[in-house]
């Protein structure tokens, strides 16, 4: 499939004129391919260990990687991740119906054959699979079963994490192929200005929502902060996501326009914020002190947001795009 | 786009000639005609649903509150339609909330069953204001000794939490169908209609109390519907908003569209339920009409664009559009969003009919129902593509220079510097 699809994006660009956009293509070939090979290769790794040894000892170490390769592009919703509901499958959060836990906790008391079958767990809801699934099974959580019903369930979720991040670095030249030739016959991006659009909004709403979602759930109110609602707690990651999901957006940004001194500021002020935060679940916005440096790395972000649409967006003659996050 | 089709090319000029231009002053003009329409016939709807309810409460019987039902069905119709203008109207946006919030914890209302999800740390989740006439909300105690309007008023998002959701045709849904408890089986909610009997016979407990709820969340739909025909009046502050500045009033329109197009309609609302097989997922999940809200809602965003509204009574609304205007500046694009519109309504007539066949909406999601979930990507494929060609048309309108709608940085550059 990826292969097919590999031919005929090349087949389009013979079709296509007009030179490639260089700054698409430091962006593409700068930051966007390694990332996912660097998250096929660590997903591959968590699969390898798995089947080795599925205890949560041995396999949390290999997740922490791939979390860690995934938190980095996170933000990015064109492409291959956004076939089969696969970026909401990598990582689903939030979850405030414990929609996951309900499908795992089903799973595990349901037809032994679907954890068994590759191709009958990959039809399993989003909320069940991936990372977030993963950190169920790692870490102390809800889901109640035996170590076998565990250990079954823990290499399912690992081996369908290796197979759609292999798709996914696969899938992604084909896609990467559209971004540079732009034109007429391109069916996802009609001009240069189209494809610049589509990797700019991916920054911006990015940017928008690690503010409003993973330093804003924890957040809350002043009256009544949520410090058990941040991201991924039982893995120590909230604050770890956060660092990186901001590398991989400051680097996507820089790429698509390296000439943007404010942007450039805006993100390091918010990336030494939160390299400095010794508060690794953001459990502090539990107090008033703690809670102020979450909110000040919060409006670090969405300055970094309004840096990246004022400078780059100005300077590109591009302004944001409609996006999954539109909506309530 | 670097170049025109030649037949554009040719052809738009002489077009041009033969017809006025529409001004964007003329298309907004449609525009805030089609949102009073709309919230027009929103309104008399529901005055048509508050009759039948009350028919109901006077006389509970299996055909009084199927007539209730039917009523909520006929006034989701126009209401859907008015979806498109939410996104891009802060005045819309901002009192929404009140009037179609979803999902909601449903015990904050009324009994449900054991084990029910609810949102994360929803301490009132099991409130059950019906069962309840003193409720203790986090240290505060409300007399809900009787059930008004403002008692409902009062519970909405209790507690900060937007899952407790009191007002508005979702709460008035789980009171006449109540829990839809089949799962991704077949069967809507099917509340008896001795649970509004007062006296004996009454099953559910509390029959008067839930009566008083139904009555008064129903009085409120009216006067809050009513609220947003005063906005988009002649002197409206929405029909203002949109006019005062037509480029402004443009870009609300298309923001309109391409928002509840994309991350509204096709994301949240669509695909996330069939990613996650989950009916509690589902838009319209008491009463399984799902498939309608989608349908209208998609109609609301070809209304907006071509300028035309067909009122409940039949009477059409209409006059310059953003198409036309579109055409103008380039015919292709205006084409190819025309399309990307009739192919979004005919991916969801399609679904639409299959769940009038019998397979209702939460069945589509069942894990495993390839059918199923093929006639919602449909739905979602459409709205997808549509929101590029939305996008297509405001970069050839040149709205994507105007600034962004509470957005610092693109009203002022400059602030975000100082």
């Amino acid at each position: 499939m990826a292969a097919i699809a590999l031919i005929r994006a090349a087949a389009l660009v013979a079709l296509m004129s007009g030179p490639a956009a260089a700054d698409v293509a430091e962006a593409i070939d700068d930051v966007i391919t390694p990332a996912y090979a660097r998250l096929a290769d660590a997903a591959s790794s968590l699969d390898a260990a798995a089947q080795h040894d599925c205890s949560a000892p041995a396999m949390q170490a290999p997740f922490q990687k791939v979390w860690d390769a995934w938190a980095y592009i996170d933000f990015l919703r064109i492409g291959p991740v956004e076939e089969d509901g696969r970026a909401l499958a990598m990582a689903f959060w939030p979850d405030p119906k414990f929609s996951g836990l309900r499908t795992q906790q089903a799973l595990i008391a349901g037809d032994p054959g679907v954890i068994a079958d590759p191709s009958r767990f990959a039809e399993v809801s989003v909320a069940a699979r991936g990372l977030a699934g993963l950190e169920r099974l790692l870490y102390p959580s809800q889901v109640a079963g035996d170590e076998t019903a565990f250990c079954a369930l823990r290499r399912a979720t690992a081996a369908d994490l290796d197979r759609m991040t292999l798709a996914i670095a696969a899938e992604w030249p084909a896609h990467a192929v559209l971004l540079q030739a732009p034109g007429d016959a391109n069916p996802s991006y009609l001009s240069r200005d189209e494809a610049r659009q589509a990797l700019f909004t991916q920054v911006v709403t990015g940017l928008t929502s690690l503010a409003d979602t993973r330093l804003g759930r924890p957040l809350g109110t002043f009256q009544k902060p949520r410090p058990e609602r941040a991201e991924a707690i039982a893995s120590g990651r909230s604050l770890r996501n956060i660092t990186l999901s901001l590398t991989g957006m400051r680097d996507l940004a820089l790429a698509l326009h390296p000439d943007a001194p404010q942007t450039r500021a805006a993100f390091d002020r918010a990336l030494s914020l939160s390299i400095d935060l010794d508060d690794p679940v953001l459990a502090g916005v539990a107090n008033p002190q703690g809670r102020l440096k979450v909110e000040i790395l919060q409006q670090a972000v969405e300055a970094a947001r309004a840096a990246v649409e004022a400078e780059i967006g100005t300077a590109l003659g591009i302004s944001t795009g409609f996006n999954s996050k539109d909506g309530d | 786009m670097r170049s025109l089709p030649l037949l554009a090319l040719f052809f738009s000029p002489s077009l041009a000639a033969a017809q006025p231009e529409p001004s964007p002053a003329d298309v907004v003009g449609t525009y805030a005609d089609m949102a009073l329409a709309v919230y027009e016939d929103s309104v008399t709807t529901a005055e048509a649903l508050k009759t039948a309810v009350d028919a109901m409460v006077a006389a509970p019987s299996p055909d009084t509150l199927g007539a209730a039902r039917a009523a909520w069905t006929a006034a989701r119709v126009p209401y859907q339609q008015s979806e498109v203008f939410r996104f891009g109207n802060p005045i819309v946006d901002d009192w929404e909330g009140r009037v179609n919030a979803w999902p909601l914890d449903e015990g904050l209302i009324d009994y449900v069953a054991e084990g029910t999800p609810s949102a994360e740390d929803n301490d009132l989740a099991q409130l059950n204001v019906i069962a309840n006439p003193v409720l203790d909300l986090s240290g505060e105690t409300l007399d809900a000794t009787t059930i008004t309007p403002d008692t409902i008023r009062t519970l909405h998002e209790a507690g900060g939490i937007e899952a407790n959701v009191a007002s508005g045709y979702h709460a008035i849904e789980f009171l006449l169908w109540g829990q839809d408890l089949n799962g991704t089986g077949p069967g809507a909610g099917n509340r008896p209609f001795t649970d509004f009997v007062t006296g004996e016979g009454c099953t559910g407990g509390n029959c008067e109390r839930r009566a008083q709820y139904l009555v008064a969340a129903t009085e409120l739909l009216v006067e809050d519907l009513q609220e947003m025909v005063g906005n988009w009046g002649p002197d409206g502050e929405a029909r203002k908003a949109v006019t005062a500045d037509p480029q402004a009033g443009l870009h609300a329109m298309l923001t309109g569209m391409g928002s509840l197009s994309y991350g509204e309609q096709a994301g949240e609302r669509m695909k996330l339920g069939l990613m996650l097989n989950d009916p509690e997922e589902e838009h319209d999940c008491f009463s399984d009409q799902t498939h309608l809200s989608h349908y209208y809602d998609g109609l609301g965003i070809r209304n907006v664009y071509l300028g035309r509204y067909t009122r409940i009574g039949g009477t059409e609304v209409s006059g310059p559009s953003l198409s036309e205007l579109v055409a103008k500046s380039e015919l292709a694009v205006d084409e190819a969003l025309r399309a990307d519109l009739d192919a979004t309504m005919a991916a969801l007539t399609g679904l639409r009919g299959k769940a009038e066949r019998g397979m209702a909406y939460d069945q589509m999601l069942a894990p495993g129902n390839a059918e199923g979930a093929a006639a919602i990507q449909a739905g979602v494929d459409g709205l997808v593509k549509q929101t590029k060609s939305i996008e297509r048309a405001v970069a050839v309108l040149g709205l994507n220079q105007i600034a962004v709608e509470g957005s610092d940085s693109l009203d002022n550059p400059d602030a975000v510097f100082q």
